[in-house]
């Protein structure tokens, strides 16, 4: 094991410089809580722009606040955080001592810090902070359009964060290729280490893609002569979308693991459909890869039939997931605890991100409602009301094993209805802006329009986002500060993390039950079980929760 | 006829009550599912149906290239160029305005981008749009037809587009250009063909007598 030992007395170097997995991804867990509120502030300010329409900031300070909003939500939150997770359980899920390149995988956690602290520095910069969009397209972020140093902060920024994450994904890939315990071969690995594997994989191969983007548009601010025209704006955005789409699976596959293994805890059976479940992965992965240009359909010079028959196709992997998580529910027996309800705010959620998803694949469709407020309901449906709630399930789930303390379940309940709340109030008006003609990016829009209403409607539902937010960073709190201790296995989960203390000791486990299953541990109790009926007289009880 | 807006409510019409119909779908047996859950006291111990999984990915195959059919039936005849257009117009967009001109050398530039002047086009007819940007990239949309097209520098994109109402269609960028972006607005004015070419040949006409070349329309809406 490449580790160093590091005086106990020392918190803040454990912290920095711990080559712990677990310490590495806590600590990243806890800096893209800070982005997140940093990046929801934004949105609020955004909100109520809106709902004023207008007068609350300038235009140009509007394009600064999405710009940033969006960057930080996507290169600083959510894939950060999925790789996280990925980065703390996927070594326990597989019965790992340590991660595969313990110093490779705490050189990403510095980058990702770096390139956050120097994305959100532009704000500090004269010419204020990038304001080109999160996709900081081309030729809007080039020199003559977009001068100062804030776009160049931000190019390096993402650079930089990208490259961190790309290093934790590869962490994570040789971890589960290489680091498996005896017994766990690739068809026993957990969900939601299986969705880690597919996440990591399309990070490792598209990821690169936008440091190469970033870099080209770098020299053509500096240098010239790189992106030059009509091509060099369609060339950005090929490479830029190409990571652009596998990321969106990126910010989706891991919740989707992290929701299989709630509802099947949840459920108390084995997750159903596990090897369909797989090969919808792996074909939802591939087809990742070539469907990028779904983002484009409206330059009119790409092959949009093709990439719109890839798109639609999604429908049959995405389909089998679907099929599997209810099967899994069915003839279950089920406790509704806060991760549950948040795992079935996403199934339900996300279901109308993914269906708004197939109408924006039919070109005929997107030509009318590409760049408007349908496109940001839809993939805020996906992205917040889906991915994120899988995430805020996985929390309420996993921080029992993290800090060794449960969290609250009445507050946990509270934050979970403000959260559908706020959630559906802010987007669901936004479909029907879109589908009348509402731009997006806009700081201000015609009076006229007559869409002042809805506006206010999603800018309430913002706020009460926010307050579902405070709620959850309460529940934090409080239940840290007065213990309920958690114990190994407060659920009767199946997969191995919950087969050591909590949190786990510096190597993980001191033993291992034996791995015949991807639910190892359900494995044991269903054999009690078996031992209990078949031998009356021995009590069975404690094995049925 | 490159219709715009009957191609997309012909798919609209097709996508959104499937889209309906599976959301309810999975609710509904999601929430039938529930309450027999929260009552059971033993859970069920079968994991696999893989002959039911396949039948059930056949299933979605085909409705997946059901919507493929119907998305290529409608996209094709949008997409394609008409060989003979009865009107060409030009269009130039710069941050953060339009410029739209007729063959007949006839510009109509937006000054005041909240209240665009209009540029009259012909209804029941097609009509050749060709888009270019002096600076960044653009976005010509035009919500009521349900149609938007990025327009590049330093290239030329071409599509047809058939008004058939008449009256004024209001349009603006859909592509974040730039600090006022959101004030980039134009309009379009479609009126019969026949007022059409009357108001292209008194345009033509002013302009040529050099009245301040390419002068905003002043006419009135009346159409």
């Amino acid at each position: 094991m490449s580790t160093v030992a590091i005086p106990s007395r020392a918190p803040a170097l454990r912290t920095l410089a711990s080559t712990d997995h677990k310490r590495i991804a806590g600590s990243a867990c806890v800096i893209a809580l800070v982005f997140f509120l940093a990046g929801g502030l934004l949105a609020l300010l955004m909100r109520s722009q809106l709902a004023a329409d207008g007068g609350v900031v300038t235009q140009q300070t509007y394009n600064e606040l999405f710009t940033m909003h969006g960057s930080t939500m996507v290169y600083l939150v959510i894939v950060p955080v999925a790789l996280a997770a990925g980065l703390y359980f996927v070594p326990l899920q597989v019965g790992a001592a340590e991660i595969a390149g313990p110093r490779v995988a705490l050189a990403g956690l510095w980058l990702y810090v770096l390139g956050g602290v120097c994305m959100w520095s532009g704000f500090f910069t004269s010419g204020g902070a990038a304001s080109a969009s999160w996709w900081g397209f081309d030729p809007l972020s080039e020199s003559i359009h977009s001068p100062g140093s804030g776009m160049d902060l931000w190019i390096f920024g993402v650079m930089l964060a990208t490259l961190g994450q790309i290093l934790w994904a590869a962490c994570i890939l040789a971890t589960a290729l290489r680091r498996r315990a005896p017994g766990m071969t690739l068809m026993r690995m957990p969900m939601f280490t299986w969705t880690m594997l597919a996440t990591c994989t399309m990070t490792v191969f598209g990821f690169p893609a936008l440091i190469l983007a970033l870099g080209l548009l770098w020299a053509q601010r500096h240098l010239g002569g790189v992106l030059t025209g009509g091509a060099g704006a369609v060339d950005y955005q090929a490479l830029f979308w190409f990571y652009g789409h596998p990321v969106v699976y990126v910010m989706f596959f891991p919740f989707v693991g992290m929701v299989g293994e709630i509802i099947a805890t949840f459920s108390a059976r084995r997750f159903f459909g596990y090897s369909a479940f797989i090969v919808a992965l792996l074909i939802f992965s591939g087809l990742s890869m070539t469907v990028w240009a779904h983002h484009m359909f409206t330059f009119g010079v790409l092959s949009n039939k093709y990439f719109a028959l890839t798109s639609t196709a999604l429908v049959v992997p995405a389909g089998i997931e679907y099929f599997d998580f209810l099967a899994t529910i069915w003839q279950g027996q089920l406790r509704f605890t806060t991760a549950f309800l948040f795992a079935l705010g996403f199934l339900v959620q996300f279901l109308i991100g993914g269906l708004t998803g197939i109408i924006l694949a039919s070109p005929p469709l997107d030509y009318g409602l590409n760049m408007s407020y349908f496109v940001v309901a839809h993939f805020h449906y996906t992205i917040f009301a889906g991915s994120a709630f899988g995430l805020f399930g996985g929390i309420y789930y996993w921080f029992p094993k993290i800090t060794g303390a449960m969290l609250r379940e009445r507050l946990g309940k509270l934050n979970f209805w403000l959260m559908v709340v706020g959630a559906n109030l802010t987007f669901f008006p936004m479909f029907f802006l879109g589908a009348e003609g509402m731009v997006r990016r806009v700081a201000r829009y015609p009076a006229s329009s007559g869409w002042q209403g809805l506006n206010i409607v999603a800018s309430v539902g913002s706020f009460v986002i926010a307050v579902s937010v405070l709620v959850f960073i309460a529940n934090i709190v409080i239940s840290l500060r007065r213990r309920r201790p958690a114990g190994d296995d407060p659920w009767g989960a199946h997969t191995l993390e919950w087969a050591t203390s909590s949190p786990p000791p510096r190597h993980n486990f001191v033993a291992l039950p034996p791995i015949r299953s991807y639910a190892p541990l359900l494995d044991l109790r269903e054999a009690a079980e078996q031992h209990a009926a078949n031998h009356p007289s021995i009590t069975a009880a404690g094995v049925s929760a | 006829m490159p219709n715009t807006e009957h191609a997309y409510e012909h798919v609209w019409g097709i996508f959104l009550p499937i889209a309906i119909v599976v959301f309810a779908i999975v609710i509904g047996t999601l929430i039938v599912l529930l309450v027999a859950g929260a009552r059971r006291s033993r859970p069920d111990r079968r994991s696999e149906a893989l002959p039911l999984e396949i039948a059930y990915a056949f299933v979605l195959a085909c409705i997946a290239a059901f919507l493929v059919w119907v998305t290529f039936g409608a996209e094709t005849p949008i997409d394609r160029l008409v060989a003979r257009p009865s009107v060409r117009i030009k269009v130039i967009a710069a941050q953060w305005s339009w410029r739209f001109i007729y063959s007949n050398g006839v510009q109509v530039p937006d000054i005041d981008t909240w209240h665009p002047a209009p540029a009259y086009v012909p209804t029941g007819t097609e009509i050749e749009f060709s888009g270019t940007s002096e600076d960044v990239i653009h976005g010509f949309f035009v919500a009521e037809l349900h149609y938007q097209r990025q327009v590049l520098p330093g290239y030329t994109t071409h599509f047809d587009l058939i008004f058939e109402r008449g009256g004024l269609y209001t349009g603006e960028c859909s592509v974040l250009c730039g600090e006022d972006h959101s004030e980039m607005h134009f309009a379009l004015e479609a009126v019969s063909p026949a007022r059409f070419r009357e108001w292209l040949a008194r345009k033509g006409a002013r302009a040529r007598e050099g009245s301040s070349a390419g002068a905003v329309d002043s006419t009135g809406r009346s159409g």
